[in-house]
């Protein structure tokens, strides 16, 4: 008798669990094991904002219930971090000094906020929103009626202040080159979505006029707690300050991996990457388009969840090749306001 | 007031201070007011790598059990720790080495096993202890300072039992409290996502936390125990190290003897000059002891017996919990030779019966057992002990005083069967006692009138135990009149009867329990008139026969549903439950 | 210079003068005529009696077997105890009572057989008893079967093909165990007996007797009035009892029993280190008073 195949899977993403429930479907001898440093079980991170309407119990944001891991053998590996990978032996360590052996492995790990250089120095005064710990801290700091900074604001920021919006803080927006992300606009247009921002009822400040963010601060005694500052030396005053400068991809613990990466994980139209045994779906990749002749990267729930569901068949002997689902671009209602489909998960 | 009910249960090996972490926790727990039931569970070996298992249950309300999922688990070791996590409950925490210094085998670290439900804490335990001892011997302080960060609990019942425990130990206290400090600080900066909530303490309760077999001892304390006797033997050995501390302080003595024969007989020869002794054995003790007994009950002369049992036969499995000695302590020697029997259901219980032992034993002249089993010995309870002693000084029947003359007969018939003692050193009272049946004299006699007339003195005079002044014989619990289901439990798995009991009651089902402490004499009007008001009679006991089933089938020519188990663990609440709700179903299906 | 005469009526008068008849029971014994326990029963009476100690301050505590008994023909208290019992009773009792005077009386089976595993402890723990161990070297009591100390080739009704187990030494292992005070008398020299049984009890720690007697009903042939008569022997001149190794020596020569005391020492007894522990108890609680 051999031993099953044991397919491992790096993230418990949208992307990765579709990959473990459909590995275990298209080869239910296998053994699935998902690692993920997350300490939750799978959560939708589009349902994060409900935290800032007083949801604040982990259970009701979990995705499956305890016994749907169970019941499909899908060993969940939670708190638990990958720190290298070797291609050539099939091994993964763990950083508690665990060496997992895998006969296919998916790279499924996603991404995660970006910080510019120039103001990382500034993050421990900054509220993230990338876990769910995160956004409980950031609830927390938060006043009733209080007053949020969004630095950049991507589309996962926006989505996040209109739903402060909704619950009746006060937002502001502090405009620069990531805001949108990571919707691609024409400079001619981006006035049209500017004001759509602030028709929605947002306050939007032009950082690019006011010569970009130069700081983040502690408020001083009587003010706001926090400020940021402007190389022209103006500043803002709010209760958090949460940036939002888009995403990129967690994948440190492939770089010994042998695999070829330039932003993400270089993958072929099958999310295949250079080595036959490791495949990556989701925000980590990059994926080559026959058609330009270049690498993408394609960001969506439902693109990620194809992805996971792609790569978990090609991993079982299917050869089929990427095809986006989701399309990309960021529209303006009728009544002019701001309509993502990466918004459009209810 | 939030209701606070919560089991920590913390894994590791032997050498790995397990047992020490879970003693300051639970003393801490207890001098922070709140109530608690702890039992550890450890090896055989004294050193090494065997493997322990402290639980303790914390709560606002009185319990009577442990509980069968943890909320919390604590595994100082992977080896010891993995097969623990199925106890954890959904939403509890399961705390764990974050990193291993070498290199683990796929599946050799705690975090592959942790359930979906659970929620997993890794913690630099080593690193922290390391970073602020120098040492990694404050693990075990480390992760008791990480429990009481996470779950916010004050830092100061904890400093005050560390001071308390390394008092003469240099500057161990102010290592100790450092790892506690370095894991308290990290819990409490841990982002909580278990429901484990522990609220307040509420009413103040003022208790001491002791096992049983350290109530034993302080039953025997209070009770004014002038001597003592033993031979180590597992699991009653706590009690004569507990009052080898102790008495010499009231200026009492102790002997460790030469085997269990020794002990008990020099414990009889202590009691017959007047004093108050005590022995404690177990099993394999006892069976050694047995015809010592046997002239205790013949010469009529005061002794106690302590008994914890574990599991047998033969040498058995010593480090186990077991109630099958029941038959040997009620029987056990040759002859007609009645003794009395009880065996306390909880700690309080073994500090009661340990004091009203001496009173029984002076008062009916006659030897008492004390029946415990190792998991009430080792069982840790939050009591609250009088301040003053409740039990009488002395219980002895007015003495033949001064000058008897030579008509002094020490074996006397009387009302109550019991005959005036004389004790050596009292003019005029000198006499013989003898194993050889003998007549009020004490001369030796074999006539048949005079063996008959003995033979019921020495049944008889026991009766009145059933009405010692404030001795609990048996206690009714749950519901009142008719019951679908009644539970009959003695010793140390009443705790799960009575759990049980509420368990099946909060399910609809109409039952009661009864709890006999006195096992001999047996109460057999009271034991038959629960029978009666039951349905059905499940009889819940740590021993493969159903010794208790057994006696309570004679004694009230009733019958009764055994459940019975041999795990060398105590009983478990559900499996209890299980055995009702059969009997409750099978009895409305009769019914239809 | 010939024997004076002995007139009845004087003896008697001087016997019940003499106050030792308080501490005889009115029970008869129940050994065999000419049985050499009867010294025994002769000779604490007096020894007691001499010594001044109260019949309600003494205890008699014995075993199982004919000697056994003994407790019923004297008046005092008395603890008949189990077969091999007499000696951790008798611990008991001593513990408890220190003001008692504590005597255990008992056979070669019920002391060296049965109840062979009390023996050291009573010795090394050097308890504040006596120890009178009639050796008869049979079992008399169930009527005639082989002791510890019966001889090789001794023939019994449980050794019919003749007893070929070597007979323990029991002055050779009170020796080694630890007993304070040592000795052995002959019930056919009651006198001698006598006087070693006061010694004996005088002596403040654990005091060994070890009296060598016959039993004329079941031993016809080995330990006869005639043979042990034969072979006991005087101390040899000069014997220094504070030698062990010469009392040990000495006790070796089983061919040749000399009556007398063989050792004598003083150390602390039980009760002295039961007194020492409450003290250092004390001190331990005293010491935790001043750092608490």
């Amino acid at each position: 008798m051999s031993t099953p195949r044991h397919h491992v899977v790096i993230g418990s993403g949208v992307a990765g669990n579709q990959a473990a429930e459909t590995l275990r479907q298209r080869d239910p001898e296998s053994r699935v094991t998902m690692i993920t440093v997350s300490k939750l079980p799978f959560f939708n991170r589009y349902d994060l904002p409900r935290v800032f309407r007083g949801e604040r119990d982990w259970r009701k944001f979990v995705i499956y219930p305890a016994e749907y891991y169970l019941d499909n053998r899908i060993a969940l590996r939670r708190a638990t971090k990958v720190v290298n990978v070797d291609g050539a032996r099939r091994t993964l360590t763990l950083e508690h000094n665990e060496t997992v052996r895998f006969d296919t492995l998916l790279v499924a790990s996603g991404a995660s906020a970006y910080m510019p250089a120039e103001l990382a120095e500034y993050q421990p005064l900054m509220h993230g929103f990338g876990a769910f710990r995160d956004a409980i801290a950031a609830a927390d700091a938060l006043p009733k009626d209080g007053h949020v900074i969004l630095m950049g604001g991507d589309t996962i920021g926006l989505d996040l202040g209109r739903t402060l919006l909704d619950v009746g803080y006060r937002v502001t927006v502090i405009a620069e080159k990531h805001t949108f992300w990571p919707h691609e606009i024409k400079a001619e247009e981006r006035p049209l979505y500017i004001e759509a921002l602030a028709k929605m009822g947002f306050e939007v400040i032009d950082g690019h006029a006011r010569g970009e963010i130069a700081a983040v601060r502690a408020g001083a005694p009587g003010l706001a707690p926090r400020r940021v500052v402007f190389h022209d030396g103006s500043e803002i005053h709010g209760d958090i300050v949460m940036p939002f400068f888009g995403v990129a991809p967690a994948l440190d613990f492939m770089l010994g991996s042998g695999v070829d990466i330039e932003r993400g994980l270089l993958v072929q139209p099958s999310l295949r990457t250079t080595n036959e045994a490791i495949y990556a779906a989701g925000d980590v990749c990059q994926i080559w388009s026959d058609a330009d002749k270049r690498y993408h990267f394609y960001h969506g729930w439902k693109n990620v969840r194809a992805m996971g569901e792609l790569a978990a068949r090609n991993i079982t002997g299917a050869d089929e090749p990427w095809v986006p689902i989701q399309d990309e671009s960021l529209q303006l209602s009728a009544d002019g306001r701001i309509r993502s489909p990466f918004w459009e998960y209810a | 007031m939030n209701k606070t009910d919560i089991q920590i249960a913390i894994c590791g090996s032997a050498g790995e201070g397990t047992i020490a972490a879970g003693d300051i926790l639970r003393s801490a727990l207890a001098g922070a007011g709140y109530r608690i039931i702890a039992f550890d569970a450890y090896p055989a070996e004294i050193r090494g790598f065997g493997k322990c298992v402290a639980r303790l249950r914390v709560t606002t309300e009185q319990a009577y059990s442990l509980k069968e999922k943890s909320d919390v688990l604590v595994c100082l070791n992977d080896d010891h720790g993995i097969p623990h996590i199925g106890e954890v409950r959904d939403y509890g925490a399961v705390i764990y080495e974050e990193k291993s210094i070498v290199p683990l085998a796929e599946g050799a670290h705690v975090s592959a096993h942790i359930l979906p439900g659970q929620v997993p804490y890794p913690v630099p335990i080593r690193e922290l202890s390391e970073r602020t001892t120098g040492a990694v011997r404050s693990r075990n302080m480390v992760v008791v300072g990480y429990i009481a960060g996470l779950f916010g609990l004050s830092r100061e019942p904890f400093y005050k039992i560390v001071d308390a425990k390394f008092k003469n130990k240099g500057s161990v206290a102010v290592q100790n409290r450092k790892a506690f400090d370095a894991g308290y600080d990290l819990g409490a900066a841990t982002f909580k996502l278990d429901d484990v909530q522990f609220g307040a303490p509420g009413e103040m309760f003022h208790a001491t936390m002791l096992n049983g077999n350290a109530a034993v001892a302080r039953g025997c304390l209070d009770a004014g125990i002038d001597t003592f006797f033993g031979y180590p033997i597992t699991p009653a050995t706590t009690i004569m190290e507990k009052l080898a501390s102790e008495m010499p302080k009231r200026g009492k003595r102790l002997l460790q003897t030469e085997d269990e024969i020794a002990a008990i007989a020099t414990t009889i020869g202590a009691g017959y000059t007047g004093a108050r002794a005590a022995t404690a054995t177990s099993g394999p003790g006892l069976a050694l002891m047995s015809e010592m007994l046997g002239l205790g009950v013949m010469a009529e002369v005061p002794s106690v017996v302590f008994v914890s049992q574990r599991g047998g036969p033969a040498t058995g499995i010593p480090t186990k919990t077991e109630q099958a000695d029941l038959n040997i302590a009620l029987h056990g020697g040759h002859g007609d030779a009645p003794r009395i029997v009880i065996a306390p259901t909880n700690v309080d219980g073994c500090y009661r019966c340990a004091g009203k032992a001496f009173e029984m034993a002076e008062r009916y002249q006659t030897p008492v057992i004390v029946l415990l089993d190792l998991y009430l010995s080792n069982r840790y309870e939050t009591v609250a002990l009088p301040a003053k002693s409740p039990f009488e000084a002395d219980s002895d029947k007015p003495l033949a005083k001064q000058d008897l003359g030579a008509g002094y007969k020490r074996f006397a018939y009387t009302d109550d069967h019991v005959s005036p003692r004389a004790l050596p050193g009292m003019a005029g009272g000198m006499h013989v006692v003898t194993g050889l049946e003998h007549n009020e004299l004490g001369r030796v006699n074999e006539q048949p009138d005079v063996h008959e007339a003995m033979s019921r003195k020495r049944h008889e005079k026991l009766k009145a135990a059933l009405s010692h002044p404030d001795f609990t014989v048996y206690k009714r619990f749950g519901d009142e009149g008719q019951v679908d289901v009644g539970i009959l439990g003695w010793g140390s798995s009443f705790g799960e009867c009575l759990e049980a009991m509420f368990l099946a009651r909060r399910e609809g089902i109409r039952c009661a329990a009864l709890k006999v402490v006195m096992l001999s004499p047996f109460p057999v009007d009271a034991v038959t008139a629960f029978l009666d008001d039951c349905g059905a009679v499940l009889v819940p006991e740590l021993n493969y026969q159903g010794q208790f089933a057994q006696l309570v089938q004679a004694e009230t020519c009733r019958p009764v549903h055994r459940y019975n188990r041999v795990t060398g663990t105590p009983l478990r609440v559900e499996d209890i439950y299980a055995e009702v709700r059969r009997l409750a179903l099978a009895a409305t299906r009769k019914a239809a | 210079m010939a024997p004076q005469p002995i007139y009845l009526e004087e003896k008697l008068k001087e016997i019940q003068e003499s106050g030792r008849l308080v501490y005889r029971s009115k029970a008869m014994p129940t050994w065999c005529p000419g049985c050499g326990y009867f010294s025994m029963v002769d000779g604490l009476p007096g020894a007691l009696n001499d010594l001044g100690i109260a019949p309600k301050d003494t205890v008699v505590v014995s075993g199982i077997g004919c000697s056994s008994r003994f407790p019923f023909f004297v008046n005092t208290y008395g603890f008949h105890s189990l077969h091999g019992r007499a000696l951790p009773v008798a611990t008991g009792i001593k513990t408890a009572n220190d003001a008692l005077t504590v005597i255990v009386v008992g056979g070669d089976g019920d002391g060296f057989a049965i109840g062979g595993g009390h023996v050291p402890h009573a010795a090394r723990r050097n308890i504040d008893i006596t120890y009178l161990l009639f050796d008869n070297g049979i079992y008399g009591l169930t009527k005639g079967q082989t002791s510890p100390t019966s001889a090789i080739n001794f023939h019994t009704t449980t050794s019919p093909y003749d007893n070929l187990d070597q007979p323990l030494n029991p002055l050779l292992m009170l020796l080694t165990y630890g007993a304070t005070w040592v000795g052995q008398a002959y019930a056919g020299q009651p006198q001698q007996l006598e006087e070693l049984m006061k010694e004996a009890i005088a002596h403040r720690g654990f005091s060994y007797l070890h009296i060598l007697s016959p039993c004329v009903t079941f031993d016809k042939t080995d330990r006869t009035y005639v043979n042990l008569g034969e072979l006991v022997c005087d101390m040899p001149p000069g014997h220094d009892t504070s030698n062990l190794s010469a009392a040990m020596a000495l006790a070796m020569d089983t061919a040749h029993p000399a009556l007398g005391v063989y050792y004598k020492t003083e150390r602390a007894t039980l009760a002295d280190n039961f007194e020492e522990i409450v003290r250092r108890a004390a001190g331990d609680a005293a010491a935790k008073r001043a750092t608490g």
